[in-house]
């Protein structure tokens, strides 16, 4: 059934499974089941999928709504292919701690970035801050 | 929109044969949505509800009292079917305050626990205050972080917690439900299919607290899938999901108030409303906890798991003996394996008298909570079964995964094949699929596509422009665009009128999203122009103007509007479209005019329009609208600028706008017709016939122009115009004019006399010009001219 022909319209994508991105930089994938004009879905089984570097591990979330202001991408999967993927799947432990290991590098790097303009005389607004507004 | 909208609506829409099963299903729903929102369970008498269950605390305080073992007299416990109703109503009852747990009936809950607590445990022990807290139903932080957060770690902590919660309610429904069971055992068949829930209740997930321990924010569940489906949905005779967050809800009441140790010995303890103390054997105890983790790791923690099982467990003998109670469970279980399907809570087995004596079991109804319901107390064939299944599932969803192009033929299956790849498909009924379209839908809507979706517009029409080259490939299959149709909903008239009976007081105001309450009674005069005219005078010269450029600039967007409504309009009504693109261009050219009152026949009023040229936005504004206007229109104003140019030209010095300016009035030079041209250059060069001819006196106006280079170029291309029209055969006119000759004279004399570092690059230099100068000065001259004007570097 073609519910609104000539636009894009998710309705046409409940029941199928979904990657979300969130506007926290969250990843999830789940069926989607419910959805209203504004974009809020509700995920089932839901899981949120973290990658570091070609690693990747999934936490199971359960049912997941999501406002729809946070929905930052949205794509169907292809179930087909889903299995196809260069990625290595590892338990949800080592995944958080790969997770935790990269941010730590990156918070460093930054760290020394923001060390090295202030040597300069340079300072930035660090990203952090400016998300909160 | 998630409403849950009566059920029966449903299969209406389905397509094929799921309607079948929808039907079957349609009782049990609405049971559910009774359970859930409290038709049922609401709608009774709460006081009546409560008296009542005061009553049964009584009851079992003096059954207390008694000796244990005592069975309790047969007339206490009603046997009249409409009693049982009752009781069946109260159970309904229970399973609303489970729902809606919290504060909101705390009384009840409060008088509930009291009463297990008075039959279970000791009473001076009542006192302790930690023990009130832990056995009262208070909602509290999430289990999950204080499993993970507490010190101890305990895994058999959470299903004591649960218990704590459940078994006040429970144990009175076992008072409550034995002896009805026992009294009606015919109408066991109905009820049990009456507590059969829809299989959107039976959600294992949903119920399931986690249990793994990881370190973050909510704990991962075990991934059993929707797989469970259909053997779930009868082991649990409610719907679990609605009540199962519950039991997460309590631990924190424990780590408030309890050490370690103590928290430790409450498995054990009386105090949790278990009187599992001195006549319960330990080896029993140890199989309760080690069947309480279980439970808890398999993650089905449900009450109405719990009530089933517990139920089986109230057979005393099982009591005793754990090992005859495990082979009672198989015995139970079995029929199940069979296919059978799970006895769920209150419709039990058939009776076997020798080995439940109803007379007991009200003794035992708080032991028998200390059961956890879960997959470890399924008979291993069951369970084989069940894993058998959730292999299927796995494997047929997987197939479908591959299959996913083709999921809508797949559709079409038999409900209960859909039901076994997907239970929770179609979650969105298509009713409500509509509605969210349909508010989509309205949001598209619109009375001017191109003022509300100007890109979709434009993105579309290019599309339409584009297949051509498609179609004439011929084999290719042309791809179909698909085309938004938006609903065309007539325009909602807006005036709100309240409704009003003739004789009654105030108005009766019903408003909507179309109709709003009017707030405001705001009423809008139109003033006079009087008062117009008095408040302009107050605004200084340049408001007024900026406000002419506004006005002006609305007008001109008007009217490159009309081109799109041109082509859309059909052709009937493309007459009133091309008067009124007329008059609006006439209103432009009367806004450059200015207010004057003038006669039409008067000469151009210059001063409006330079004020207007010598602001920046104006100065576009004139680009912009020049070639809208008629050719003689633009004639006059193209006139009166160059009448005004060097004033112009002076207050253009810091914009430098002008050189924008040429294009569009080369275009209007290019359509003037003779006599106009020649006013336009006398105009420009400020030569006002042959007597100034003779003047030696530099022209002030003209060296201005030339210094400028949107003076110069504007030159050239009035001469070239004319060096057209003189040649071309035609135009006699203007040879026979002397007013052109004389005035290019004065022209070329001046272009002589102007020293060449003064001269101002032209933006353009038109090619004939040569050829004109030609005809008015010699050969030496001629070439002095081409050195200065660079008209030799142009190639010939």
């Amino acid at each position: 059934m073609n519910y609104m022909p000539g636009t894009a319209s998710l309705i046409e994508d409940i029941d199928k499974k979904h990657l979300v991105l969130l506007r926290d930089g969250r990843t999830l994938i789940g069926f989607l089941r419910s959805i209203d004009q504004f974009a809020n879905l509700v995920l089932h089984q839901t899981v949120e999928r973290i990658h570091v570097g070609k690693k990747y591990g999934d936490i199971p979330r359960g049912i997941f709504i999501v406002r729809g202001e946070n929905v930052v991408l949205l794509g169907e999967i292809d179930l087909e292919k889903e299995i196809d993927t260069p990625l290595q799947q590892v338990s949800i432990e080592e995944i958080l701690e790969e997770q935790r290991v990269e941010q730590q590098a990156k918070q460093e790097a930054e760290k020394l970035k923001l060390q090295a303009l202030k040597e300069r005389g340079l300072s930035i607004l660090r990203a952090d801050t400016l998300d909160e507004y | 929109m998630f409403r849950f909208q009566s059920l029966e609506d449903c299969p209406l829409e389905e397509e094929g044969e799921g309607l079948h099963g929808l039907v079957d299903e349609d009782d049990d729903i609405d049971q559910f949505n009774d359970d859930t929102f409290g038709a049922g369970a609401v709608d009774d008498d709460w006081q009546e509800e409560h008296e009542r269950l005061a009553e049964l605390e009584e009851k079992i305080s003096v059954d207390h009292s008694s000796p244990p073992r005592q069975p309790l007299p047969p007339h206490n416990l009603s046997s009249s079917s409409s009693k049982a109703d009752d009781l069946a109503d109260r159970d309904r009852y229970l399973d609303s305050l489970l729902t809606f747990g919290g504060g909101a009936n705390e009384n009840l809950a409060e008088s509930i626990s009291k009463l297990v607590m008075n039959a279970g445990c000791d009473f001076e022990e009542l006192r302790d205050p930690a023990v009130m807290r832990a056995t009262l139903p208070q909602p509290r932080t999430p289990l999950n972080s204080s499993i993970w957060e507490n010190p101890m770690g305990f895994g058999n902590a959470k299903p004591l917690m649960s218990q704590a919660e459940d078994s006040p309610l429970m144990s009175i429904i076992k008072e409550v439900g034995l002896p009805k069971r026992s009294a009606l055992g015919q109408e066991e068949g109905r009820d049990l299919s009456e507590r059969v829930p829809p299989p959107r209740s039976s959600s294992p997930i949903i119920g399931s607290p986690p249990v793994r321990a990881i370190p973050i924010g909510t704990p991962p569940k075990q991934p059993l899938g929707h797989n469970l489906g259909q053997h779930q949905q009868i082991l649990c005779p409610t719907p679990i999901h609605v009540r199962a967050p519950l039991p997460q809800q309590f631990p924190s009441a424990f780590n408030d108030r309890m050490s370690p140790n103590q928290l430790l010995n409450v498995t054990n303890s009386p105090l949790c409303a278990h009187p599992f103390s001195s006549n319960v054997p330990p080896v029993l105890s140890q199989l309760h906890r080690a069947q309480m983790i279980g439970a808890a790791q398999s993650g089905h923690m449900s009450p109405s798991h719990f009530a089933r099982v517990s139920r089986l467990a109230g057979n005393p003998l099982t009591a005793v003996n754990p090992k005859l109670l495990q082979g009672r469970m198989g015995q139970m279980m079995s029929p199940v394996g069979g296919g059978g399907g799970f006895r769920p809570f209150f419709s039990p087995a058939p009776p076997h008298p020798t080995q439940c004596p109803p007379g007991h079991l009200h003794n035992l109804h708080s032991q028998q909570s200390m059961f956890r319901p879960d997959t470890t107390h399924l008979h291993p064939q069951h369970r084989r079964l069940l894993h058998q299944r959730q292999q299927q599932q796995s494997r047929s969803q997987q197939r479908r995964g591959q299959n996913g192009t083709c999921d809508r033929t797949h559709r079409h299956g038999t409900s209960q094949d859909r039901s076994k790849r997907d239970p929770y498909s179609n979650l969105m009924t298509s009713r409500e699929k509509e509605w969210v379209c349909r508010i989509q839908m309205m949001q598209l809507q619109s009375t001017d596509p191109y003022l509300d979706d100007y890109y979709y517009q434009n993105y579309f029409e290019k599309l339409e422009k584009r297949p051509s080259p498609l179609d004439s490939n011929g084999d290719m299959p042309k791809k179909e665009h698909t085309k938004l149709i938006t609903p065309q909903v007539a325009k909602l008239e807006h005036t709100y009128r309240p409704v009003q009976f003739a004789g009654s007081l105030g108005k009766l105001t019903v408003s909507s999203v179309n109709n709003p309450r009017k707030m405001i009674d705001a009423v809008v005069t139109t003033r006079s122009d009087d008062e117009e005219k008095r408040e302009k005078q107050v605004w200084n010269k340049r408001r007024q103007i900026l406000y002419t450029i506004e006005k002006t600039y609305s007008l001109l967007l008007d009217i490159q509007d009309f081109e799109k409504k041109y082509v859309q309009t059909p052709d009937d009504e493309k007459e009133a479209l091309l008067e009124q693109r007329k008059s609006k261009i006439m209103d432009m050219f009367e806004n450059l005019r200015g207010k004057s009152t003038d006669t039409r026949n008067s000469r151009f009023p210059d001063d409006h329009l330079v004020q207007v040229m010598c602001i920046r936005k104006g100065k576009r504004l004139i680009g912009r609208l020049i070639t809208y206007l008629s050719i003689e229109q633009a004639g006059v104003v193209l006139t009166a600028i160059a009448r005004n140019l060097p004033y112009i030209l002076k207050k253009d010095g810091v914009d430098e706008v002008l050189p924008w300016l040429i294009e569009p009035c080369s275009l209007v030079i290019h359509h003037l017709p003779s006599g106009q041209l020649t006013d336009l250059l006398q105009d420009l060069s400020g030569l006002s016939g042959a007597t100034e001819l003779n003047n030696s006196n530099t022209n002030q106006q003209l060296t201005r122009v030339l210094q400028s280079k949107f003076g110069l170029t504007l030159l050239y291309f009035i001469l070239s115009e004319g060096e057209r029209l003189q040649s071309s055969d035609d135009t006699s006119e203007l040879m026979e004019d002397n007013r052109w000759t004389e005035l290019v004279f004065g022209v070329t004399r001046e272009l002589l006399k102007i020293p060449a570092a003064s001269l101002a690059r032209p933006a353009f230099t038109p090619a004939s010009l040569l050829s004109l100068f030609s005809r008015y000065v010699d050969r030496q001259r001629l070439n002095l001219l081409e050195d200065k004007l660079q008209l030799s570097s142009r190639p010939r």
